[in-house]
């Protein structure tokens, strides 16, 4: 199916959820979905993700209308202030007497950007229940704890902190690239008093060091991993071009290993993200340690309904498994930290290839 | 005709071979003493024949097309020439309501001299026009002779222009020469806008605009000052008192700030509140009442012409260090060279590829020292602009105990937030056809800074003269 | 224009003006102010329009003697004509018939007060005001508000005139009396702030209007401007009232002190000169 535009999809997604609306979700007599995430009470562990889906009150009002435990919202980006800034730069004509106008307008242009977001944050704070989380993305390390502090102010409940620093700048070594992450989060967690979680890429030569030096860092959260768009290139019109908006199926593998690798390793929660599209990975999630799971593409494909349904189905699946809690299952498949998984999938690798010639 | 004569007397080769003048200024010792003293003193009649005679009055003047107002450029100079400075002042007055000021402020090496012969076909210094312009218009003045424009015959018809700024002004300059009954609403007790308030004395002063302003009052343009379009009265209520065209010209005065820590401790101001307090209120002297604050060690905060104008405001005021800091390079600061230039004769300091972060004060809550940030500048970006980007781990720290903030203005929306119909963009400027410069309300025009954001003072007269063209055709339709 | 046609003492510090201004008596609404000047050398300077006429085409203003331009305001007499004058600024007070009001005006601040309680008093609200100042002689325009209010209390620092105590102290006297659904309080900074405190404790809704400095009053150069909600505001175009709760009063006391020594020292010349 090709998604002709991103944009496009929020509406269609409210419309279906509308049309279909399943019945809310009963908590069933004994089962009990509760969960503690970043230090604040979930009723589930099942959080809609930061996407461009969560970024309205009316949005917002639906999804928690449709059962999940807790919501992050769009990410605030300090790229986007820049980007819009140029922008406007771009369009002065020949005569560019609006030099001095626009010459620092990418402080008003923050200003409004951030006025809209502690906006929607604060109403959000007003009329929903469930806990709000923030997310903001920068480049810059002081932005970073001049954001977060507008955002505390404003209400939020925590702080997903969006960080991705590309290691394109070849010429910095991975010992500066991954450092800029750990002063980061003390400049932040100085500044505000809210619990803070920082969302990744897998991209880092030493992914298990860096998982467990950043969950014993000042953070109370671990969210893996980042989604992002892929370049692919178009050969009929020779470009460069964006694909993979949406996750695949398949891509939840590469979380559902590290947070099974990792969860008896770190000092943190685990959120695990991508490629979450069924009740099925959901279980999965947990049974491997992770503590919340977050949605995203799956909510634009088949609308917010999708959340009422992996309520329905984990429950389900829970007391036909004579659970109670998610306590009871949670990490019953996690690596425990005596097994060294590249020896194990070593010997996997060796047994079904090892005899082909 | 006489300007063939003119050309025939001197060959252009000869022409070609006289240097560029060069304008006498005020030692950098001395002028750092006073505010009110201009730094460029103005050409004497010798030199400014000399260099008219420079002008080799084109066939195809590339020079007038450079300019926003059209000045017959060639006519001004040639009658320069012929030493017949008051025809010059007379044509200069044809287009420009304020040659005084135009020839002071305009950044003549974007405008006209840019379009030069001179600059364009022969890689020479263009002919001074400016300065030119400035000597046409201070011999007037000076002469005591006042050459008040020719107007049509009133027709009765009222006309409204909101703020009295370079924009209002030129409109209400061709306005009352086409015959309209036009009268001129300023909030503030002075009028000029930004030629009072904003522009210092050392580059343009108030006597010099109060001359132009006569000059206006003379053709039939009548000043109110102290009152408010749409607070004092509302536009229902001047439409009521008979007016059937309004020039909205209310300017970009609402200050930027940077919203960093610490930027509202005492003795940080925006550069329109300090220019206010020195040029408008006359502080820098006892004698007036209001008071602005002095410093030893001041930075002002931008590169534009309102950052040159602040930071050697603060010199003169007594500034042991007067401190620009930029966060790109020397070469894009948008202030004009000339500034810049006069700017560092006068010893003020050049901080670039510096970025404020955070501001500390003392037990009183008044500034004392400043956190800046090194930046660098990286790649292009979509506007072609390298992008200033913060070099981690660069953080030090300034002793200062004055800041100016001059990072920009935007238009102020007392006008629009009276009028909901009004068109604006994001940025509060004021929506209108680029070419009739009538906004969506039809009887309304705007020009100048309300409508392009922070600009010129001849881009506002350009808007200005166009604006008047279009309602006079709009009204005489009706 | 700008004569004024009117002067009364309430004390030697304390004096009424009433000015000729008919544009400025038409379009004013309670809670606007007006900027004004005396002299050619006169700096520029906020006063709140405690009334007005539209008919006579006159305005009131309250003025304490405080520093110069308030000593030079005060020393025109009856026909003479203030330089410049200019309004109505600022945005007009919200007022809507709520229930019950309480308005506390500490000082000169019940000058401004006085359009606020007849508005609302207008409005069918119960009006309960208190009015209070260090000594008696500081006490202002109380006839005038006992006409706009359901009940009125006086306080003095020194018990020299009405009730001895600060006026917080009987703010809280009435609030546990009876329900208030909206307060505003008017007055010095420092008495702003702990009334706001106070009214924030009863989660009572409250306005402050604030006294910052200004030049131009028309929201050109940022001097009035202070913190509310964490957000920069001009007290010239986006008050002078705010949500008392959200004003950082702290800040705005720092900034109200940024000309301290310029005022003594344009003070001393003045008196030497007089």
């Amino acid at each position: 199916m090709q998604w002709a535009t991103v944009e496009k999809l929020p509406k269609a997604c409210i419309t279906f959820y509308r049309k279909n609306r399943f019945t809310k979700t009963t908590n069933l007599k004994m089962t009990n979905l509760n969960i503690k995430y970043l230090g604040l009470d979930l009723k589930n562990p099942i959080i809609a993700g930061s996407s461009g889906l969560t970024n309205s009150i009316e949005h917002l009002k639906a999804i928690e209308e449709a059962g999940a435990g807790a919501v992050v919202l769009k990410s605030i980006f300090e790229e986007e202030i820049y980007l819009e800034f140029a922008h406007e730069f771009s369009k002065l004509g020949p005569m560019d007497n609006n030099l001095e106008f626009l010459d620092y307008y990418d402080y008003q242009i923050r200003k409004d950007n951030l006025k809209n977001y502690l906006a929607l944050i604060s109403e959000a704070r007003k009329e929903l229940s469930i806990p709000v989380i923030a997310s903001i993305n920068c480049i810059t390390a002081q932005e970073w704890g001049f954001f977060a502090r507008k955002v505390e102010d404003a209400g939020a409940d925590a702080i997903e902190l969006n960080m991705f620093i590309l290691p394109t700048n070849l010429s910095q070594t991975n010992h500066d690239n991954e450092s800029m992450y750990f002063d980061i989060i003390s400049r932040i967690a100085s500044k505000i008093k809210i619990p803070l979680a920082i969302k990744i890429s897998p991209y880092f030569s030493n992914l298990g060091g860096i998982i467990r030096d950043l969950s014993f860092s000042e953070i109370k959260g671990l969210v893996l991993f980042n989604k992002f768009y892929s370049p692919d290139v178009d050969i009929n019109h020779q470009k460069i071009i964006s694909s993979d908006v949406l996750s695949h199926d398949s891509d939840y593998k590469l979380t559902l290993r590290w947070i099974g690798m990792m969860a008896n390793r770190v000092n943190s929660d685990l959120s695990a993200s991508t490629g979450i599209h069924d009740w099925q990975t959901v279980v999965k999630m947990l049974l491997v340690g992770a503590t919340t799971v977050q949605v995203v593409s799956a909510l634009y494909r088949g609308g917010f309904s999708v959340i009422t349904d992996m309520i329905n189905n984990l429950e389900k699946w829970m007391v036909a498994n004579g659970y109670d809690s998610i306590g009871d299952f949670r990490g019953k498949l996690s690596m425990d930290n005596s097994t060294n998984l590249a020896e194990f999938e070593r010997v996997q690798f060796m047994r079904n290839f090892g005899e082909h010639k | 005709m006489w300007r063939a004569e003119l050309r025939a007397k001197t060959k252009n080769k000869d022409r070609m071979l006289i240097q560029r003048v060069k304008m006498p200024e005020l030692a950098p010792g001395i002028r750092v003493k006073h505010q009110d003293r201009e730094v460029n003193i103005g050409l004497n009649p010798d030199q400014a024949q000399t260099e008219a005679t420079r002008c080799m009055d084109c066939s195809n003047p590339t020079c007038i097309e450079g300019c926003p107002v059209s000045i017959n450029i060639p006519k001004f100079i040639k009658n320069i020439e012929n030493g017949e400075i008051l025809k010059a002042a007379a044509t200069l007055k044809e287009t420009n309501a304020l040659p005084a000021v135009c020839g002071r402020v305009c950044p003549q090496e974007k405008q006209c001299e840019l379009r030069c012969f001179y600059v364009e076909k022969l890689d020479k210094p263009a002919v001074a026009i400016g300065h030119l312009e400035r000597f046409a218009a201070d011999f007037e003045r000076n002469s005591g002779v006042s050459n008040i424009p020719e107007t049509e015959k009133p027709n009765g018809i009222k006309i409204a222009a909101v703020g009295s700024g370079p924009a209002s002004l030129s409109f209400a300059g061709d306005m009352v020469k086409y015959g309209y009954d036009v009268t001129v609403f300023e909030a503030l007790h002075e009028i000029g806008g930004v030629l009072k308030y904003g522009i210092p004395e050392f580059r343009l002063p108030n006597s010099v605009v109060d001359f132009e302003l006569e000059n206006l009052r003379q053709m039939g343009v009548k000043f109110i000052t102290n009152f408010i379009v749409g607070r004092t009265s509302s536009f229902d209520d001047l439409h009521n008192d008979g007016y059937k065209g309004f020039f909205i010209g209310s300017g970009a005065g609402l200050p930027r700030f940077m919203d960093i820590p610490g930027e509202n401790f005492n003795a940080i101001l925006s550069s329109n509140e300090y220019l206010t307090r020195v040029n408008l209120m006359g502080a820098a002297t006892d004698k007036k009442d209001t008071p602005v604050l002095r410093g030893k060690n001041v930075a002002v905060i931008g590169g534009g012409n309102t950052a040159m104008d602040s930071v050697r405001t603060a010199l003169r005021l007594g500034a042991e260090r007067a401190i620009i800091i930029y966060r790109r390079s020397e070469a894009e600061m948008p202030a004009r060279i000339e500034e810049v230039q006069h700017a560092k004769e006068e010893g003020v300091e050049f901080m670039t590829l510096c970025n404020p972060l955070e501001y500390f004060a003392d037990g009183k809550g008044r500034v004392r020292r400043m956190r800046l940030n090194r930046m660098g500048l990286g790649e292009p970006d979509s506007s072609g602009r390298r992008r200033p980007l913060p070099i981690e781990g660069s953080e030090f720290e300034l002793d200062v105990d004055l800041v100016i903030v001059a990072v920009g203005v935007s238009p102020n929306p007392l006008v629009p937030a009276c009028l909901p119909d009004l068109k604006v963009t994001k940025w509060g400027t004021i929506v209108v056809d680029e070419e009739k410069m009538q906004s969506s309300i039809s009887e309304m025009f705007a020009g100048g800074d309300i409508v392009r954001g922070g600009a010129t003072v001849i881009l506002a007269m350009g808007d200005g003269r166009k604006a008047a063209e279009s309602m006079h055709h709009f009204l005489q339709k009706k | 224009m700008n004569r004024i046609i009117g002067k009364e003492y309430f004390s030697d510090k304390v004096v009424k003006l009433v000015v000729e201004n008919p544009l400025i008596a038409r379009s004013r609404k309670p809670g606007n102010f007006v900027i004004l000047r005396v002299g050619e050398d006169g700096e520029r300077f906020p006063l709140t329009i405690a009334g007005a006429d539209p008919v006579l085409g006159t305005i009131t203003l309250v003025v304490q003697i405080m520093g110069v331009s308030s000593s030079k305001l005060v020393a025109l007499e009856v026909g003479e004509n203030i330089t410049d004058l200019v309004g109505p600024l600022g945005k007009p007070t919200h007022i809507e018939h709520i229930g019950t009001v309480l308005a506390a005006g500490g000082g000169v601040g019940v000058a401004p007060m006085l359009p606020i309680a007849e508005a609302f008093k207008k409005a069918g609200n119960r009006v309960i005001s208190i009015i209070a100042a260090r000594n008696k002689d500081l006490i202002i325009l109380e006839e005038e508000i006992r006409r706009w209010s359901d009940e009125v209390i006086v306080m003095t620092d020194d018990g020299s005139y009405g009730r001895k105590g600060l006026i917080t102290a009987g703010m809280e006297e009435i609030i546990k009396r009876e329900k208030i659904d909206e307060c505003i309080v008017i007055g010095p900074a420092i008495m702003m702030k702990f009334a706001s405190i106070l009214t924030k404790k009863y989660n009572i809704p409250t306005q402050a209007s604030l006294n910052s400095i200004m030049v131009d009053g028309t929201g050109m150069c940022g001097a009035c401007r202070v913190t509310v909600g964490g957000r920069t505001k001009f007290t010239c175009v986006d008050g002078p009232e705010f949500d008392a709760h959200q004003v950082d009063f702290d800040e705005m006391l720092i900034r109200l002190g940024g000309y301290i020594q310029e005022e003594k020292r344009a003070a001393e010349i003045y008196s030497q000169k007089l």
